[in-house]
């Protein structure tokens, strides 16, 4: 028998970009910013509301005291939690070091998977894109993977949510055009809950809105986080910025940026209503000097987002990050490259709520086949941070001598009892040549468009009640689309 | 014989107080104006976009050269006449009313001018009503506008529309960017050219003016 005292032990495989001390070295440096520089806020209710908790209002420019962001920092709810949309039943802790993967928003075009043709977003492939994140198991939540286009565009997010919620019961990221968008979304996710109360006790939305970089607050915006943060809905804010163009070319100073866009945003909401809770966002990238995309793929933004888990993580408040996405134009080596590094460095490092998986061509068309094989990395991803568990039962040390040299452990009832550390790989190939050639030689993009395939055409998610469902379609039939910038 | 050769090369490096000087000693030694611009500054920003073009120069060191040859413009632009000064042409610029992203836009604006085109920047958030006023104003070969997003993305086709009642469009091309929109948009909305990427704007706008 061994005892162990005074003995630290893993849980998790571990990584850090950032230590304590930079991680507040960070954080001053944005509040430093938040106040010396400030952020401009363009719609008039958030400036009277920053304006009467005590920040600087000069026109549209805030400045904001660092009390108020230290204050705002601790007011936030820590602890958030995403439902099932049927049930209630709580499912997402987005809290601590919990990792959670899904979808992301808002892509102008997407890849039909029957087809391959590259097309503008339609409620068919919404409706498809949903259906496909239902169905896979290590995605945990959904967003829309597409805009819907082929229908009025300034009421597009309410037929993106209607299909959304008409083929998950997984939690979902809304994202609406503006705020009666969301004002409808809202109603729509509290007939589902079964009322106001209910969906703010077990909410299964969250909501989502972002600053333009640098350090604007648009119209849009604001209003959504004013609104998200009255409802006592869970709010998502993130900057999405890029490394020598909306932000400083260093990486700690694209970390100072952001973090000032998100806790400008932060103190807003709990300005709004103290308590709300609100979910620290960020697509922070590189802007790529030969090509001047946004890049989705550059090392920079793993390591910028799991820099800025650190930061969440010291901060102790929830975080939106970013994996799962490719700037390569079609599923292939670059994309699986990139899509892996981001998933297993994102996982790694415990970002709470990551979104974009299924983001082809530096985020502008979404890609099922891409989805279905991030949900095999993530499977791969999620083994990794597992971690190895060391005690007396997996030192094995008695099967090691019942075995001995030249002995065999396959048949081992050790073996056995422990087979389910492993994963076990559902997409990728590991057969013998022969058996590869004789299934037909696919590649790994073909077996997953397969895939693809099969759950759009066989898949059923659990329905909605039928009159619930008449019901939001006729919030659907009445919306009314505002042009962007109107205020009234 | 003035030596261009040296100028073009500070150009290229973007070496802005190198430019001044090698400027004003052309000057000084009374050559050409035109010659300094055409042999000295556009040619090295000529070199500056092959070389873009090619992955073996970066954004920010074509804007730096930029930078450095419109300084070396300033000295020598007194000297000149202002119908006698060379552009490429005259490229209105801005995104569509609603919409207040401004760096791809502004990225195309420092490519075009680094190509010797003459940007007048109209800013975010601009009406069709005021894109129109700066075209009447300023009259520019070409008209640009940028949107990040499809709610505004109509916005363009709106300006279009105006520039027609108002007679405007057959006098100034248009050009559209942005990440929602394409070619069949283009065509859909009217529009003369896409262009994905800044640097593709600038051959866009070198294709319709040629």
């Amino acid at each position: 028998m061994t005892t162990r005292t005074n003995f630290k032990a893993y849980s998790s495989t571990m990584m850090k970009v950032f230590s304590q001390d930079q991680c507040q070295e960070l954080v001053l440096a944005a509040e430093e910013a938040m106040w010396r520089t400030g952020t401009d806020f363009y719609d008039k209710e958030s400036l009277e509301i920053l304006k009467k908790a005590g920040c600087w209002v000069d026109g549209k420019r805030v400045r904001i005291p660092a009390h108020i962001t230290e204050q705002a920092l601790k007011t936030c709810q820590k602890h958030v939690v995403l439902c099932n949309s049927r049930t209630g039943a709580r499912e997402l802790f987005v809290e601590g070091n919990n990792a959670y993967f899904g979808s992301g928003p808002c892509t102008p075009f997407t890849r039909n998977p029957f087809t391959n043709e590259r097309h503008r977003a339609t409620r068919q492939s919404v409706g498809w894109a949903t259906k496909v994140l239902d169905a896979l198991p290590n995605i945990d939540y959904a967003m829309s993977l597409g805009i819907v286009q082929d229908v009025p565009l300034l009421i597009s997010d309410r037929h993106e949510f209607e299909q959304q919620i008409l083929n998950t019961d997984k939690p979902i990221i809304t994202v609406c055009v503006d705020a009666w968008g969301q004002a409808d979304v809202i109603k729509m996710a509290e007939l589902v809950a079964g009322g106001e109360e209910e969906l703010r006790k077990n909410p299964f939305i969250c909501l989502y809105a972002e600053p333009i970089s640098p350090g604007i607050h648009c119209l849009e915006a604001a209003q959504k986080l004013v609104m998200g943060a009255k409802k006592g809905l869970p709010t998502i804010y993130t900057p999405c910025i890029m490394a020598g163009g909306t932000a400083p070319a260093t990486m700690a100073g694209v970390m100072v940026q952001g973090l000032c866009e998100s806790l400008s945003g932060l103190v807003l909401s709990q300005c709004a209503r103290e308590g709300a809770p609100f979910i620290m966002g960020g697509v922070y990238t590189v802007l790529d000097m030969k090509t001047t995309i946004f890049s989705y793929g550059a090392p920079e933004l793993h390591l910028l987002l799991a820099g800025l888990a650190d930061v969440a993580h010291y901060l102790n408040i929830p975080m939106f990050g970013t994996a799962g996405c490719t700037d390569s134009c079609v599923i292939d080596e670059q994309a699986g490259i990139e899509a892996a590094l981001s998933i297993a460095m994102t996982n790694m490092s415990g970002a709470n709520l990551n979104h974009d998986t299924g983001y082809s061509e530096y985020g502008t068309t979404s890609n099922l086949d891409l989805v279905v094989i991030a949900d095999e990395i993530l499977g791969m991803a999620r083994r990794l941070t597992k971690g190895i568990h060391v005690d007396q039962e997996t030192l094995a040390l008695e099967v090691i001598e019942k075995v001995g040299p030249g002995g065999n452990f396959a048949d081992e009832d050790h073996t056995l009892e422990h087979i389910e550390e492993n994963y076990a790989p559902r997409l990728v190939n590991r057969a013998a040549r022969n058996i590869w050639e004789k299934a037909g030689s696919k590649t790994l993009t073909q077996v997953a468009n397969e895939k693809v395939r099969d759950i759009i055409n066989h898949h059923e998610p659990i329905p909605l009640p039928k009159d619930v469902a008449a019901k939001i379609r006729e919030i659907v039939e009445n919306a009314v689309g505002h042009v962007p910038g109107e205020d009234e | 014989m003035a030596n261009f050769e040296e100028l073009s090369k500070s150009v290229i490096s973007g070496n802005l107080a190198k430019v001044k000087k090698v400027t004003q000693a052309l000057i000084d030694e009374g050559v050409s104006p035109l010659d300094i611009i055409n042999l000295g500054l556009i040619a090295g920003m000529g070199v500056v976009g092959a070389r873009f073009k090619n992955g073996e120069m970066y954004v920010p060191e074509v804007l730096v050269a930029a930078r450095s040859m419109r300084a070396g413009i300033e000295l020598v632009q007194p000297l000149i006449a202002s119908e006698d000064m060379p552009s490429a042409g005259k490229v209105l610029l801005g995104t569509v009313k609603g919409d207040l992203h401004d760096i791809g836009k502004n990225l195309v604006g420092m490519m075009l001018e680094s190509r010797g085109y003459t940007v007048i920047n109209a800013g975010i958030d601009v009406s069709s009503e005021k894109f129109v006023q700066f075209i009447k104003e300023h009259k520019p070969d070409i008209l640009a506008m940028s949107a990040l997003l499809t709610t505004t993305m109509l916005g363009m086709k709106d300006t279009i529309e105006l520039m027609k009642e108002e007679g405007l469009k057959d006098q100034v091309k248009v050009i559209i960017g942005g990440a929602p929109i394409s070619n069949d948009f283009a065509d859909e909305v009217g529009a003369d050219g896409f262009a994905p990427d800044a640097a593709s704007a600038v051959d866009l706008c070198n294709r319709l003016l040629a």
